[in-house]
């Protein structure tokens, strides 16, 4: 007879992390024994003869054949861990027994030491975080674009969620209430939140116009006028930095020209260095254009 | 030597239960239960964590038995500076149970 499997992809933060024991209690009861755990999602197999209750804990293992024989003496049987190193346990419940045979910490001390284990690792992801949220805030003010915006505030949205996180793990007393339903929707609002947010963010960097021209003086160069230099695309209305360098013996007329041939920034000048022009262009095609009588020399880049 | 922190209850009755001999994980637990009359449990993520930190700290060590015939089991063993420290836990606990007497 084949194995009837299910999965279940529920989330949960590690600061409500019971809320995933009382589940797998629950698919326990109702004939689904856990077979595999990960980051995600579970698997779980029907066998409605047998009821296990479980247990999760959180740490980094330097014997795993001890750890796995500690518990076994206890009655505790591993199922599997996570990447991240939640490790799960279960015993096969028995009514008859009190509850506290279901606790794999018996102490508080123990049990704080669990869950500050767990706040050190995240309090290291949560810096990292804040570090970047940081870094793309600076950036934010100097170049406000889009990108930068969207990892700015990811960043901030990924430090103040584990932080808060770290914060309850380190809580001596947890007699805070437990969001049983929200909870499980709000990681799960996080975690796509980080990846929309960084994966945008880096999509549209990338489709940033990144053209430079550079124009050195030829000897007995022909002057021009109006020329088209270089062309480029603006894939998403936002602000655009111009890098703009000029040197010319007559004054030289540089231009930023869109698709109706209208002007969108000009400069004349026969010295002009000046970087990050902030030019808000909406989405189309763009081009340069410059007139000179005499020699020049341009250097410039969009990005 | 530097004064101790006292010591977990959990640490101390592993301590305690390992002074006469080496045990496995399993002994050290009903040990506990028995002197302690059910008071004192010691589930298995807390035994993990203090056999764990014990050993760090050299307080205890483990030892493998291969003997034939028996399943291969894991027991610890007290070292001497564990040894130490269970004095010096116990004369503090002695203390401070004199100290409650004469007040």
């Amino acid at each position: 007879m084949a194995n009837k499997y299910k999965y279940s992809f529920a989330l949960h933060s590690a600061w409500n992390y019971q809320n995933e024991v009382e589940e797998l209690d629950k698919y326990s009861e109702n004939g689904w024994q856990l077979v595999k755990a990960a980051l995600f999602h579970r698997k779980y197999v029907k066998n409605e003869k047998i009821r296990y209750r479980y247990q999760l804990d959180f740490r980094r293992i330097e014997d795993k054949g001890r750890y796995i024989e500690t518990f076994r003496e206890q009655g505790w049987e591993y199922v599997d861990s996570t990447i991240n190193g939640w490790h799960y346990f279960r015993k096969i419940y028995d009514p008859s027994l009190p509850e506290e045979e279901y606790e794999i910490f018996t102490d508080r001390e123990s049990f704080n030491a669990m869950k500050k284990n767990w706040a050190r690792i995240a309090l290291v992801i949560a810096i990292f975080g804040g570090i970047m949220a940081l870094i793309y805030g600076i950036k934010l003010i100097m170049v406000p674009s889009v990108p930068f915006l969207l990892l700015f505030l990811t960043f901030l949205i990924e430090f103040s969620v584990l932080f808060r996180g770290v914060l309850i793990m380190r809580a001596k007393e947890s007699k805070r209430k437990r969001n049983r339903y929200r909870d499980s929707v709000l990681i799960t609002v996080f975690f796509l939140t980080i990846i929309l947010g960084t994966s945008s963010g880096i999509f549209l960097s990338g489709k940033r116009p990144n053209i430079t021209v550079n124009r050195i003086p030829e000897a007995n160069e022909e002057s021009v006028n109006n020329e088209r230099i270089a062309d480029f695309e603006v894939k998403y209305p936002d602000n655009y930095f111009l890098d703009l360098g000029i040197e010319s013996k007559d004054p030289m007329t540089f231009e930023v020209v869109n698709e109706n041939g209208e002007s969108v920034y000009k400069v004349t000048d026969t010295s002009f260095h000046e970087d990050d022009i902030r030019l808000n262009l909406k989405k189309g095609t763009y081009y340069f254009s410059m007139s000179c009588d005499t020699y020049y020399n341009l250097n410039c880049n969009i990005n | 030597m530097k004064k101790s922190e006292p010591l977990s209850e959990s640490y101390y009755y592993i301590l305690l239960c390992l002074a006469k001999g080496a045990n496995h994980g399993y002994g050290i637990m009903q040990m506990t239960e028995e002197l302690s009359k059910g008071d004192v449990k010691i589930g298995s993520g807390t035994m993990y964590g203090a056999t764990s930190n014990m050993m760090k700290k050299g307080w205890i060590r483990e030892i493998v038995s291969d003997g034939a015939g028996f399943e291969r089991r894991r027991q610890y063993q007290l070292t001497d500076s564990g040894r130490d420290i269970l004095r010096a836990e116990i004369k503090r606990l002695k203390r401070m149970l004199e100290n409650a007497e004469e007040v």
